[in-house]
């Protein structure tokens, strides 16, 4: 099944900006076409992230299908304090997908 | 033979139109199938084909796109012989303070079917503008990456990326 990894460096300092890189198994399916013509479905595609550090939305991502699949994302995040990175990613299907990594100092 | 088929026609018709009907009104109303409700919201479905320039117009209005030059340093791939992965890098040297900061960050493929692949957005407790993805795109074509600030000015940087094999139906 689906599964998200996270991947933080080990140590961090106060101030320091971390870069969070976000990967999730997922097929986001392509657009499919018969005759020319756009097959009319519900697609299956991560449509949006988010990412919140100890409680605090620190990046957000819209996203469609043009985005590769098992979609991964990097981002920055500045951080003060030690705590825990939350990524979920939704899906057309209503699913979601939560990933959690720990920012040591 | 076309008017021995005349007098069954209005028959045949209404057969059809209340066969569809029915079998649109029984699926609604159990709602088993799987994705019925994201369907109803149409978060899935296939939006119509869209031009760059309609893109742009619809995120951004007529605001004026400046050229980001070395404001923004864009890592694309020249030749991508796979259109199914295509890796961008944006780091950036836009200040990222309490209230003058990099808001969104665009990623647009010009001749996809929808030209916008992600809109990431950034908060200024991000730090530093350096996010990373991996794009889908259908063909060769210019890519654009455009940061938009809080305060609305648009840093647009452009690079055409030739693909061998695409690999985006969408």
């Amino acid at each position: 099944m689906s599964q998200v990894r996270i991947r933080v460096q080990d140590k961090a300092k106060a101030g320091d900006v971390v870069n969070v890189r976000a990967l999730v198994t997922h097929p986001m399916e392509n657009m499919q076409t018969r005759d020319g013509k756009v097959v009319e479905k519900n697609y299956n595609f991560i449509h949006k992230v988010e990412a919140s550090y100890n409680g605090k939305t620190v990046f957000e991502a819209e996203t469609t299908q043009a985005v590769s699949q098992n979609p991964f994302f990097s981002f920055p995040v500045k951080v003060n304090a030690p705590g825990k990175i939350r990524v979920i990613f939704h899906d057309t299907e209503g699913k979601t997908y939560t990933g959690e990594a720990d920012i040591k100092f | 033979m076309t008017y021995t088929e005349q007098p069954n026609a209005p028959r045949r018709q209404a057969l059809r139109l209340f066969g569809a009907a029915g079998v649109a009104a029984g699926l609604a109303s159990f709602g088993l199938l799987p994705g019925a409700a994201a369907a109803a919201t149409g978060l899935g479905m296939p939006k119509p084909g869209e031009k760059v320039e309609e893109t742009i117009a619809r995120l951004f209005g007529n605001r004026p796109l400046q050229a980001a030059g070395d404001k923004m340093k864009v890592e694309l791939p020249l030749i991508a012989e796979n259109g199914a992965v295509v890796p961008v890098r944006v780091e950036s040297s836009l200040p990222m303070e309490a209230n003058n900061y990099v808001k969104n960050v665009y990623i647009i493929t010009d001749k996809n079917r929808r030209p916008l692949n992600a809109r990431m957005a950034l908060t200024p407790d991000s730090g530093k503008l350096s996010i990373a993805t991996n794009i889908r795109m259908g063909g060769t074509s210019d890519v654009r990456v455009i940061a938009e600030t809080n305060d609305g000015s648009l840093y647009q940087f452009k690079q055409e990326v030739k693909v061998t094999v695409g690999g985006c139906g969408g």
